[in-house]
């Protein structure tokens, strides 16, 4: 990440589940770091920084031709205005409403030139209620999202279940979003560097998980998001990879909601990164070079519905060089 | 004009100015360039007097426009409160809305209204009252203010186009202007016949009055944040691209049909544009620092300043067009003397 860029850190979670809980402890733990935090107005009170700015959770359609394509007009109105303030921040925490809808918060970072310019999204947070999200679940949309645009899951409340309800409530989560960090507190009691500062886009953990490990879900329903992972361990053709992945999430980015991936291409020593959200896509060659002791895998994961993973696996496959 | 090998022109009639803070706005009052700094602070320059800096904000200053008075500054901030500098620099509060941000101000010598967006609403103070008489309230944030020369007829932008009401009326009938999309700052022209704003996906939309025929003005590369008006409304001068974009707004249907004039192509892109108040030039201001004065007649250009860098994020000319002022995001900037410059 350049170093002009601030780190932003997004959280969501429904009410209740600890979000204001957790941006206390970020902002009472003695670390000498100076954040910007964007609420709220109608969210709890009783938060202690120096700078908190109110966001409207304004989100704006793009003219643009794209169906799916919005973003929050007011973060980029606040992060715009945050760049005007003579002190520089260490990072920005945005703490959303429980309704929220992540999509255009994450898509403000992909789609504004201005905003990308100056800031760059660290990880989006999920503050998840072991106790009630089951229940949450089924009865809402966003609770969904919010774990399907999770990079952290803190899964909060353990104490209020048992065993076997957590176990649940994990493979509940898991089924959703198969590559997100996961980490159970009691009281948003987590370390903060589990949390703040990851550059959890450099998404060096989706090369960690086992491709398919959940198997077939016996418990979905028709339009449950899931996580699909492929990988290949033939380095891929950069001219067959990339306009597959633009066909894919250009046709099919209403059902996509996350695309993370780390591509080899064959003789390019550095890794290629891709990220999505919906339709909007995001490719870089990363500073960070293949090392002669890892294997060259490339792998892809996929956060969506209706994903078909045999006919994504296939097409993956068919990019290698 | 000055040939291009020459060099800049701020060393041998200028002076380079320092502050402590990015420069988010800057004003002429009378022969004072008003400097309205990221830290709060308020600077006045001129060539002559002595710099005043006065402590405004207490975060930093979003917005500033002249006082209808013609004597004072009015300044918006992130702390909520819109205030108001006298030349001695004595503060005094217009307004304070709490954790909302004043991010646009404008005003009018003509009419004496003063208007300031806050959040969903404009509120409007009038000439002589110490309370806002009125706000007028809309559907989203507002994404820009302007009045016409009259200061009677406020335009203000906002997500899916733009209203028109009249400012000194607490139920003012309305005027929807309707577009697609988030619309950002905007501007009138000077007899009021065309109304332009800036979108979010880049480019302007702009309305001809009162018929309200739209006018698509395509192919930005980024978000337009500087408008400038040639004098009387010639021609509107445009930043957001790698050129100034100048839209030719004689005649009775203004740009319609009609391609824009591209001038200083110097390798940026353009952050700030400012017309000469009375002849056909142009003074631009870059994302790489540079500064740079453009006939509109024939792509010639005199470098103010070269690229250091730091973009230029304010520009100005005294209304006696006497003395150019310009103010960078790193918290530098500078006064040019155009009556010393070779002619």
């Amino acid at each position: 990440m350049p170093e002009n860029q601030i780190p932003v850190t997004v959280l969501t979670g429904y009410l209740g589940a600890g979000k204001t809980t957790l941006l206390n402890r970020i902002l009472s733990e003695e670390h000498g770091k100076k954040y910007a935090v964007i609420v709220n107005e109608f969210g709890e009170i009783g938060i202690d920084n120096d700078l908190i700015v109110d966001a409207d959770e304004e989100v704006f359609e793009m003219n643009n031709g794209c169906i799916c394509c919005t973003v929050r007009g007011d973060l980029i109105r606040i992060i715009e205005g945050l760049m005007k303030r003579k002190d520089s921040f260490d990072a920005i925490i945005i703490e959303t409403t429980g309704l929220a809808d992540p999509a255009p918060v994450a898509q403000t970072f992909f789609v504004d030139d201005d905003v990308r310019a100056r800031a760059s999204l660290d990880a989006i947070v999920t503050v998840v209620d072991a106790k009630h999200v089951l229940l949450r679940l089924n009865d809402s949309h966003e609770a969904e999202e919010q774990i399907a645009f999770a990079d952290i899951i803190l899964l909060n409340k353990t104490d209020l279940v048992t065993p076997q309800e957590l176990e649940e409530v994990r493979q509940r989560i898991r089924a959703i979003n198969s590559q997100a960090k996961m980490h159970e507190t009691v009281n948003a009691e987590v370390s903060l560097d589990q949390v703040l500062g990851l550059g959890a886009f450099d998404l060096d953990r989706i090369l960690e998980i086992e491709p398919n490990f959940l198997g077939d879900d016996d418990h979905e329903h028709d339009d449950a998001i899931t996580s699909v992972s492929v990988q290949s361990d033939t380095p891929l053709d950069p001219k067959k990879f990339m306009p597959w992945l633009q066909k894919i999430t250009a046709t099919r980015g209403q059902d996509i909601l996350r695309t993370k991936g780390i591509i080899a291409f064959p003789g390019e020593p550095k890794r290629f990164v891709v990220q999505g959200v919906h339709m909007l896509l995001a490719g870089d060659l990363q500073d960070r070079v293949w090392r002669h002791d890892e294997p060259r895998t490339s792998r892809l994961v996929f956060i969506g519905r209706n994903l078909d993973q045999a006919e994504l696996a296939r097409d993956f496959a068919a990019c290698a060089a | 004009m000055i040939s291009l090998d020459d060099e800049a022109l701020v060393d041998s009639y200028g002076r380079r100015l320092v502050f402590d803070a990015p420069v988010n706005a800057l004003v002429w009052i009378g022969d004072m360039a008003w400097f309205a700094c990221g830290d709060g602070h308020a600077h006045r320059v001129s060539f002559a007097a002595e710099r005043k800096t006065v402590a405004a904000h207490k975060g930093a200053i979003l917005c500033a426009t002249a006082h209808p008075d013609g004597q004072s500054l009015l300044t918006g901030g992130d702390d909520g409160r819109l205030v108001r500098l006298t030349s001695d620099g004595d503060v005094g509060e217009i307004g304070g809305f709490g954790r909302y941000w004043v991010e646009h101000v404008v005003a009018s010598p003509q009419s004496g209204l003063i208007v300031a967006a806050v959040g969903k609403e404009a509120v409007i103070w009038k000439q002589g009252q110490r309370e806002a008489a009125h706000r007028h309230g809309y559907s989203s944030t507002v994404g820009g203010l302007a009045l016409d020369a009259k200061g009677k007829r406020l335009a203000v932008t906002h997500y899916g186009g733009a209203t028109l009401s009249y400012a000194s009326s607490a139920d003012s009938s309305r005027t929807e202007l309707k577009w697609g999309g988030s619309h950002l700052a905007c501007t009138m022209s000077p007899d009021g016949g065309y109304l332009v704003s800036a979108m979010q996906e880049t480019g302007l939309h702009g309305w001809k009055l009162p018929q309200m025929v739209d006018m698509a003005m395509n192919g930005y590369q980024a978000k337009t944040r500087s408008f400038s008006w040639s004098r009387r409304g010639k021609w509107l001068a445009t930043s957001g691209d790698n050129s100034v974009i100048v839209w030719p707004f004689e005649g009775k249907t203004g740009p319609l049909g009609k391609r824009p004039v591209t001038r200083g192509a110097l390798g940026a892109l353009v952050t700030k544009v400012a017309c000469h108040p009375f002849d056909e030039i142009i003074a631009a201001g870059y994302a790489d620092g540079a500064v740079a004065l453009l006939r509109i007649g024939d792509d010639s250009f005199a470098l103010v300043q070269a690229a250091d860098g730091k973009a230029v994020s304010a520009l100005a000319w005294s209304a006696d067009a006497e003395t150019l002022a310009w103010g960078t995001e790193g918290g530098s900037g500078g006064l040019l003397a155009m009556n010393t410059l070779p002619r």
